[in-house]
């Protein structure tokens, strides 16, 4: 009892502490441009073994060492004077989940009881030494859309006790064991799956940790770690009670309705607690459909309101993204808002990132697996936009402190509405290109570009972008720097739905197979020294070499190099 | 029966093994927990999307289906396209044979000659120090934990002496010229290549030691010495010529680690090979690429197999005539 004492206040302070660092890395302003690059060369070694990735960082062989997680590493690399750490809160979220199609589950007062004996900050004391962020929401504190005026369910087994006896889950005090008020039976015994320690310990432990708690107030409740696709196909199927994972998740929160909507409620669908609700429905739908920003926003807040009262999740906590950097050797990489400093999203990184001893020459930043396939049409991985994302730009840019758009390849664009037939409406979105913008090859970016990747991605039915195009009516090009997107449906959303790197047309139009294309390993055909990636972004892909390395190089004649002569 | 007719025999059974080996290959993948679709879809794909991804990889075929393009694929050597990478599996092992052939061939052979030259000195020095020695620095590196040991290696050679690189297969970029960057592919070998050799020579000393011992107390020797020979002709000569067939079988025995590679090896030393592939195929349910990989695994240990019957066959007629045969 003592030792819970002492823990619950060390507890409290570490959080305390790791919450400061964050709002003192938000806080602590670095000088951002949106002109660069200012190195000439970035070597990314592929080290996939993260106690090789710890030595390459401490010799200098990487100026990054990127996404720390392992409390361990943290702290190795906190004795290094020469390192300097950025952390920003994360779009990640780690879970309870509860089978609401199951008794006593079904129960919200059971799941509200499991909720106030989750002891989050025990939990990141014990298993994290601090180094997460306590979650009660459904949307994490990074996210705009992040509404912390919910119901919340702080530790308190006497309180969860309360609600149990009021709901009338009597203890029976010779088995410990709450009586089920339904069949008058003591409560079947359930199971919250994990993944198996070796695995991921800290989930398995986690999972312990709270059935323990459950069992304490009268619960039967045991933890049962596993292979990890059996846990998957379990959770499939519907056959779990609870299960702890996690999510990684994005900027716009059109997850809430994929998570959470009743038609989602299927066989392998990833509405896996089965929450089905009419008022939750509409305020998800509203969030995966808005007109408008506003909209999305209150009804991203009501969503989780309500999730928060219905609880198919008890959220537990949100990893902040923690970047360890060289400061002895580079200087410039700018803290981001939900994806970190050294994450591809983050261009200002890319842009802005140069080596002390000042402009030019080469940075070492290493990948932590292999990039595998650089075909914009079917890489899916981190590790492959790893690289992409330096080579490529998008429409729009999003600002590193506060997660607004920014003007980029488009200086400007509108949002409307259109009659895609009589008396029904969809979105309009028409974008404003920047004239001058050239292809690492020397050709033109034009709204051709833009037309043809969408006409060219819905033609072939490419599954990375069906869910975003599947609704494109067409594209429209007045002239080569206005494009008109036509959606048959109104979502605000729409507006980052053709908004990512495109393809170079002069060079897909004449690609036939799409799915075996390696344009990494085709020489371009008129440009020596250049492959068939080529984007409109601040690096150009000079060589990858499986297993060993990428090499990029500045692009010289990239459109953001300088800024515009007054 | 005649080496022909032996064989023949010889084919026919790697061919029906072969067979077995590829259905099984093929049945394991799914009938093993999981689903290869939930590692391969985003969540946020839409019901089409998740159609077209199933359609790609022919995840929507019956499985009989499956069967039949997997098998005349395999023929035909295609190896089908890997659902994590959407590359050709065939490319991928291609890029990763040679790294995976050169780190063994280079541990195995440096393995095998000091592992033997080791124990046969040992059998030799039987009951002195220096066999004591052998024997438990040969029982010490086989029962240490070879992830433990590289990552001692690691942090002690690349991080408090650091004199050899600690990830790849080459510099990034690597020197120029030729000879520059032979060098260059020696000083990335030395860690990974050289730690195979210090956890693998003892298992081959000890068991060359325990043969010898063996043989060094038949009668033949006995009469050998009886007759005067110099000692070194009994060593070299009798003894160890009749230890080298089981040294033989442990060789070919080996040669399927051409193809399979070091899962651990290669992950803690960033090698770029075929085992960290498999292991890796096998975990993201990537059928492809691992019915790719273990065929590759299955004809190298077939072909082992055969060629050490077949070198049975020449070098010991008894072997060639079957049990029923006997006369």
């Amino acid at each position: 009892m003592r030792a819970r004492k002492f823990l619950v206040p060390v507890a409290l302070l570490l959080v305390l502490a790791l919450a400061t660092t964050i709002v003192a890395a938000q806080e602590k302003k670095v000088k951002w441009e949106p002109w660069g690059p200012r190195v000439d060369q970035i070597i990314m070694p592929i080290i996939k073994d993260s106690e090789a990735q710890l030595i390459a960082f401490e010799r200098g062989e990487s100026v990054v060492l990127p996404g720390l997680t392992r409390p361990g590493d943290i702290n190795k690399v906190k004795q290094n004077p020469n390192a300097d750490i950025t952390v920003n809160l994360g779009f990640h979220m780690f879970y309870l989940c509860f089978n609401m199609r199951r008794g006593p589950l079904d129960d919200v007062a059971v799941r509200q009881a499991i909720a106030h004996v989750t002891n989050r900050e025990q939990i990141i004391n014990q298993l994290f030494q601090g180094y997460m962020l306590p979650l009660t929401s459904f949307v994490p504190q990074s996210s705009p859309f992040h509404n912390p005026n919910v119901p919340q369910y702080p530790y308190n087994p006497e309180k969860a006790k309360e609600i149990l006896d009021k709901a009338g889950y009597k203890l029976d005090k010779a088995t410990g064991v709450r009586i089920d008020p339904k069949t008058g039976k003591p409560l079947r015994k359930m199971k919250i799956f994990t993944p198996t320690y070796e695995v991921a310990p800290t989930s398995a432990e986690l999972g312990k940790m709270i059935a323990e708690a459950a069992k304490a107030i009268g619960l039967p409740v045991d933890p049962e770690p596993m292979d990890f696709p059996v846990m998957l196909e379990k959770i499939d199927v519907f056959d779990f009670d609870m299960y702890v994972l996690a999510w990684g998740l994005s900027r716009i929160p059109d997850y809430l309705y994929t998570f959470f909507h009743s038609s989602q409620d299927v066989e392998a669908g990833y509405n896996t607690p089965g929450i089905r609700d009419p008022e939750l429905d509409k305020a998800v739908e509203a969030v995966y459909y808005p007109p408008d920003l506003e909209t999305a926003k209150a009804a991203a807040a009501k969503a989780q309101v309500i999730l928060s009262q219905k609880l198919p999740y008890v959220t537990l906590y949100s990893r902040p993204y923690m970047d360890a950097w060289r400061k002895d050797m580079v200087t410039g990489y700018v803290p981001m808002l939900g994806y970190g400093a050294a994450q591809y999203n983050n261009g200002w990184t890319t842009l802005n990132i140069r080596r002390v001893q000042g402009p030019g020459g080469t940075i070492r930043w290493l990948l932590p697996e292999e990039p595998k396939n650089l075909n914009m049409c079917v890489a899916s991985s981190a590790y492959e936009w790893e690289v992409l994302g330096r080579i490529g730009d998008g429409l729009l840019a999003v600002n590193p402190e506060t997660l607004e758009d920014m003007p980029w390849l488009a200086k400007s664009w509108k949002v409307e509405t259109w009659e895609p037939e009589p008396g029904k409406k969809g979105t309009k979105v028409t974008w404003f290109l920047e004239k001058g913008v050239k292809w690492q090859d020397g050709e033109p970016f034009t709204s051709a570009d833009i037309k043809f990747t969408i006409e060219y991605l819905k033609k072939n039915e490419v599954p990375l972008y069906i869910s975003d195009l599947q609704d494109i009516v067409k594209v429209e090009t007045p002239d080569p720097y206005t494009a008109i997107v036509y959606f048959s449906t109104v979502s605000y959303w729409h507006l980052y739905h053709a908004a990512y790197s495109f393809l170079p047309k002069h060079i897909w139009e004449n690609v036939k197979d799409w799915k075996g294309f390696q344009p990494w390993l085709e020489p371009h055909p008129k440009v020596k020294g250049l492959t068939k990636v080529i984007g409109t972004g601040p690096f150009i892909l000079k060589e990858y070499k499986p297993g060993e390395y990428v090499r990029l190089i500045k692009n010289p004649i990239y459109w953001r190099l300088n800024p515009p002569k007054k | 029966m005649g080496f022909r007719t032996y064989l023949i025999r010889r084919i026919v059974y790697a061919l029906i093994v072969l067979f077995v080996i590829l259905t099984f290959n093929f049945a394991v993948f799914r009938l093993m927990p999981g689903d290869a679709e939930k590692m391969i879809i985003d969540p946020r794909f839409s019901p089409e999307a998740r159609m077209a991804l199933r359609k790609q990889f022919g995840l929507d075929d019956p499985p009989l289906v499956q069967y039949w393009k997997y098998i005349t694929s395999l023929l035909r050597f295609d190896l089908g396209q890997s659902f994590a990478t959407r590359r050709p599996v065939a490319s991928e092992l291609a890029e990763r044979l040679p790294n995976t052939i050169v780190l063994f061939l280079t541990a195995f052979t440096l393995t095998m000659i000091i592992g033997t030259a080791v124990g046969v000195y040992a059998a030799q020095h039987r009951g002195t120090f220096a066999e004591t020695f052998v024997t438990g620095a040969g029982l010490f590196t086989y029962a240490v934990p070879t992830f433990f040991f590289q990552l001692l290696l690691l942090m002690l050679f690349g991080y408090y002496i650091r004199i050899f690189p600690i990830h790849g297969t080459m510099s990034a970029p690597p020197p120029d010229g030729a000879f520059l960057r032979f060098l260059d592919r020696v000083h990335h070998l030395i860690l990974p290549a050289g730690s195979n050799v210090i956890i693998g020579f003892g298992s081959w000393a000890l068991y060359t030691r325990n043969t010898m011992l063996e043989a060094l107390g038949q009668d033949y020797i006995i009469t050998a010495r009886a007759k005067g020979l110099p000692r070194r002709d009994i060593l070299y000569h009798h003894a160890l010529r009749s230890v080298l067939p089981p040294i033989v079988t442990l060789i070919f025995l080996s040669l399927p680690g051409l193809v399979t590679g070091a899962v651990i090896t290669e992950t803690i030393f960033s090698w770029h090979g075929v085992g960290r592939y498999l292991m890796d195929a096998v975990l993201q349910q990537d059928y492809p690429a691992a019915q790719g990989a273990f065929y590759l695994i299955a004809l190298a240990v077939i072909i082992s197999n055969f060629m050490a019957d077949l070198v049975y066959g020449l070098v010991d007629p008894r072997i060639r005539v079957g049990a029923g045969e006997r006369r």
